[in-house]
């Protein structure tokens, strides 16, 4: 306890980025053996409080098989702090971080709260890693500790993708008005009438609890082959049942984040039956690779249910972030200033949701998401063919 | 004259002391630029409250149009940023009077009516997608200039800022209290129908609270927006901008000039730094209690509870 | 084009129907009491999470766990209530900030109890689909529980005008210290009040469970929707609840049919701000909003 405080007391007197890590570093033994304390800004409450949660998890079965991993090597925590879902908080919290010297951040959920976190982040000169923000102006702004393993781009391909190979000639997105969905919704409308699939489009409110009437429109005056849904698992469900009533002659309901998860075919099971959304695993998972089993059996153990997405990708990020650090660490048994953003950007590694570079921006170029399909009581990969699981079913709707 | 004495004491300790002994902590003078934002709106709205006797549940809706109006100015226009906080207090000040047609509403209903508007304007930044940006809002908006060799930009300037807006607002407010205005008004507020017999035009008067209320609230708006560099209308016009600072400023005492100031340091600072701190996930439920508690124990708000304490003392001693 | 108004007609009737009983609760204390209570959508919102409970915990169907859900709501609607009476001054704006933190303090509550995961029933009965004549579509959900809602509002109505405690509490609305006189307890009264607004909540919370989706954010969206149909119903009025309810259900699925699902919400406020400048007293109020 008083070496650690002895240590924050000195490091304050050096450049920020080097006491972060150095204050980390002296807490441990001589020896090349580590402790490193990363930081979480996450929402924990307030409107994200689902989604910030489902990342939390993940990070946590990072932070534990880490700790596996480099046994006797390296010992990895989290600090985090609840955001609220908060701007103003987020920023605060990612300042607290810094100044209890964590040595990077991962965390974040929603563009517009991870924007100004993660500025904040770059003042402190940290790295910050996230999976909650997929606006392309995220990596627009020049900023080289900001890294993500995902982007709207993928997501985008995988639903304009999955559509395509399903040959549809006419599309109805239904498109929630918030800032991830409507940027989603922009992307996906222009993809696919630049393949000349003919487009029509209704945003709703995230206030709308009854889609019947926008489901009449469709079924009565748009009468596409698929309806595209993009927003929140609330919405998909209004929207769902709100079809199985109205039985529009469809012949897919495709969705984005949030839909094709184990949750939903375990809580929702005869209402989502043949829908298709994102999905970077299948449920149950049947990988091959080790490192997916794993995660999954650590997560079981843990939590006692199924990982969805979000703690798939908190997982992965995290995992990404921690390698980086031990590798900084260990080529020279101390970190210095951007060696962390360095190590992310030099190496390309495989993981569950395939592999994973950093450009100068630190997207990730190769992020293509999976499309999953609840079929019975699974959830299986249909696209792409390279991953997939199991056959399309096409035409599939739930009524 | 022991009066000033205080005054200027509180202004040293406000811009030499705090950023003096605080500065290098950046998440606590952040807390503490959030609590002023906030204590700013619950200033305006008390000063509604108060001296036009009017309770409105809609600050939100001034705040988010002063942040959009000085946002849109400095990033497609390019105007000076602290010319164009400025400039989103007048854009709330213009918004206030469409919301005027709810003068004439007594009581709840006015403050739901005011509501209503602050739902509206929301409807109408996610609409007007060519010049708010719509639902994915504004990202990277500017931030403040440096001003006379202070970078306003930094932590301890945006605080400085921040304070200086709530000062002169307070300053303000005190005088328009101390008018034969604010005489007439907060007789008015007593009792509406024995000012009107002796002359007063109360609904004038309101109306000009009103809208110096929302101009107010407009450049805290707008102070926020440059603050944290993004808007979009779930932010901007978020109900939160509305109840913090109405628990602020009940909390500290809505009748008193100081108190919702105080009151928004107090409420803000105590949950984010200690309840926070103690229950990192379930502080807010502590602040729910909070708030209900002093509701019930010391009705008057924290100020005037102070105030009876300090008296007391003085009593005391000098018994 | 027709089929289109009429079903966005029998949707809004329908929703009608529910907006009204979330929204009765709110009305009737602030009808006796003058006091708006804001944590009215979170009470709407524990009956949602008790009928949650019962179904994950011992499988039953959202109806069976009414019972439960009213002890518990009923007790939680008469803590805020009690919580209210100890509040000495200046009660309209003083009770305002507590019900808030109640508010702050049930959503928390839900939050840690039941975590931010969406819920709704998987009792698939209540989501099968009723229709009528071919071009008419709903879910039985919201047909049983229109219906609920329009005989509960019958049934406060009647209660309201032909029992002696309904009678009380009118008096208790329109002059607290004349019906003192007659013999009237206020205090007792307005716990009535209380009760009942309880009662209704629950009712209206089994309901959001069954035909829609609950998360702990969804509270503060039902006090809201609340409000606005009290004021435009005018002064604890039960006939206006309904048709004000029904104006805003109508309008929003008009608005969806007619011009775009995203400005639903634009037209409810309008709509209340519309009736409020317009007939400032509410669609059934005899006095009101307006300053004498």
């Amino acid at each position: 306890m008083m070496k650690r405080f002895t240590s924050a007391v000195l490091s304050k007197r050096r450049a920020l980025l080097a006491c972060c890590a150095v204050g980390a570093v002296m807490m441990a033994s001589p020896a090349m053996a580590a402790e490193f304390v990363l930081g979480s800004e996450l929402p924990l409450t307030g409107k994200l409080a689902r989604v910030g949660t489902g990342m939390s998890e993940g990070i946590a079965i990072a932070i534990d098989l880490a700790n596996a991993k480099y046994a006797g090597q390296h010992h990895f925590s989290v600090q985090t702090i609840d955001d609220e879902t908060n701007p103003a908080k987020a920023v605060a919290a990612v300042e607290k971080l810094a100044s209890d010297h964590v040595v990077a951040i991962t965390g974040g959920y929603g563009s517009n709260i991870i924007g100004p976190a993660s500025e904040a982040a770059a003042k402190a000169g940290l790295v910050y890693m996230t999976s909650g923000g997929v606006a392309p102006e995220l990596t627009q702004r020049g900023l080289d500790s900001f890294f993500r393993i995902n982007n709207a781009d993928g997501y985008g391909k995988a639903m304009v993708g999955l559509i395509e190979t399903m040959g549809a000639k006419s599309v109805a997105i239904l498109y929630s008005n918030k800032e991830a969905t409507a940027a989603m919704a922009t992307y996906v409308q222009k993809a696919l009438t630049d393949k000349g699939i003919k487009i029509t489009s209704h945003e709703f409110d995230d206030t709308t609890t009854d889609f019947k009437p926008i489901m009449n429109k469709v079924k009565l005056q748009d009468r596409p082959e698929v309806v595209a849904m993009i927003g929140y698992e609330n919405d998909y469900i209004g929207i769902l049942r709100a079809g199985a009533v109205l039985k529009p002659d469809v012949k897919a309901m495709v969705g984005v984040w949030s839909l094709a998860t184990a949750q939903m075919n375990k809580e929702f099971h005869d209402q989502v039956q043949g829908v298709y959304g994102t999905s970077p695993l299948p449920y149950p998972v049947v990988f091959k690779g080790g490192e997916a089993q794993d995660f999954a059996a650590a997560y079981m153990n843990k939590y006692n249910r199924e990982p969805d997405y979000l703690q798939q990708f908190g997982y992965v990020q995290t995992m990404l972030l921690i390698d980086a650090i031990a590798r900084a660490h260990d080529n020279d048994g101390k970190i210095e200033a951007g060696e962390i953003a360095r190590e992310l950007r030099a190496t390309t590694t495989p993981t569950m949701i395939g592999d994973v570079t950093f450009d100068k921006n630190g997207d990730n170029p190769n992020f293509t998401h999976r499309m999953g399909q609840h079929q019975g009581d699974r959830v299986e990969l249909v696209w792409p063919a390279n991953a997939a699981t199991a056959k399309m079913n096409y035409p599939a709707v739930p009524w | 004259m022991k009066h000033r004495m205080v005054v200027l004491v509180a202004l040293v300790l406000a811009y030499g002391a705090v950023p003096l002994l605080l500065g290098s902590m950046d998440y606590v003078m952040s807390l503490i630029i959030a609590a002023l934002t906030i204590g700013g709106v619950a200033l305006a709205w008390a000063l509604l409250g108060n001296l036009g006797g009017l309770v409105s549940f809609g600050h939100a809706a001034f705040f988010g149009v002063g942040a959009y109006t000085s946002a849109i100015l400095v990033v497609d226009h390019h105007w000076p940023v602290l010319l164009a906080m400025v400039a989103g207090g007048v854009g709330a000040a213009v918004a206030s009077v469409a919301t005027m047609p709810a003068l004439r509403l007594r009581g709840p209903y006015f403050a739901l009516a005011i509501l209503a508007y602050g739902h509206i304007f929301r409807i109408l930044a996610v609409e007007a997608t060519s010049l708010t940006g719509g639902a994915a809002g504004m990202l990277s908006i500017p931030g403040f200039p440096t001003l006379l060799g202070i970078n306003l930009a930094s932590k301890t300037g945006a605080y400085a800022l921040i304070l200086t807006i709530v000062l002169l607002f307070a300053w303000l407010y005190g005088l328009i209290r101390r008018s034969t205005y604010g005489l007439a008004l907060r007789a008015m507020h007593d009792s509406e129908l024995a000012t009107r017999v002796v002359g007063v035009p109360s609904t004038h008067l309101k109306a000009a609270m009103l809208v110096i209320s929302a101009f107010m609230t407009g450049v805290v708006g707008a102070f926020n927006a440059h603050q944290i560099n993004f808007l979009d209308p779930e932010y901007a016009f978020a109900s939160s901008w509305t109840v913090l600072p109405i628990a602020a400023a009940i909390f500290g005492g809505y009748r008193t000039v100081w108190g919702p100031v105080l009151g928004a340091l107090v409420v803000f600072l105590v949950d984010q730094l200690v309840f926070k701190e103690l229950m990192p996930s379930g502080h807010q439920l502590v602040f729910g209690v909070l708030l209900g508690g002093m509701v019930i124990l010391g009705p008057h708000g924290l100020l005037p509870l102070l105030g009876r304490w300090s008296k007391k003392e003085a009593s005391h001693a000098g018994a | 084009m027709l089929e289109l108004i009429l079903q966005a007609l029998y949707s809004g009737l329908l929703a009608g129907g529910y907006y009204a009983m979330i929204a009765l609760g709110l009305a009737l204390v602030f009808g006796t009491m003058r006091i708006i209570n804001l944590a009215h959508g979170e009470l709407v919102l524990l009956a949602a999470y008790v009928a949650f409970e019962m179904e994950r915990s011992f499988g039953w169907t959202p109806l069976a766990s009414i019972p439960v859900a009213l002890v518990v709501v009923g007790l939680t609607a008469l803590v805020i209530y009690l919580l209210i009476g100890r509040i000495r001054q200046d009660r309209e704006l003083n009770s305002l900030i507590l019900t808030f933190g109640i508010a702050i303090v049930l959503t928390n509550l839900i939050l840690m109890i039941w975590s931010a995961d969406i819920r709704s029933t998987s009792n698939s009965w209540f989501m099968d689909g009723v229709v009528l004549g071919d071009t008419l579509f709903s879910m039985r959900g919201e047909v049983i529980f229109c219906v609920i809602g329009v005989l509960l509002l019958a049934a406060t109505y009647w209660w309201l005008n032909h029992t002696w405690q309904g009678r009380a509490l009118r008096a208790v609305a329109s002059n607290r210290d004349a019906a003192k006189l007659m013999g009237v307890n206020p205090a007792r009264i307005e716990a009535l009040s209380f009760l009942v607004s309880g009662v209704l909540a629950t009712f209206a919370g089994v309901a959001v469970y069954t035909a829609s989706v609950v998360f702990p954010a969804v509270g503060h969206n039902l006090t809201i929707k609340a409000f606005v149909i009290t004021v435009l119903a005018g002064m604890g009025s039960v006939p206006g609840v309904l048709l004000g309810a029904v104006l805003i259900g109508v309008g929003e699925t008009l608005t969806t049919t007619l011009a775009k699902p995203s400005l639903q919400e634009l037209t409810g406020m309008v709509i209340f701000l519309l009736i409020l400048f317009l007939r400032p007293s509410g669609l059934f109020g005899r006095k009101g909003m307006v300053k004498k």
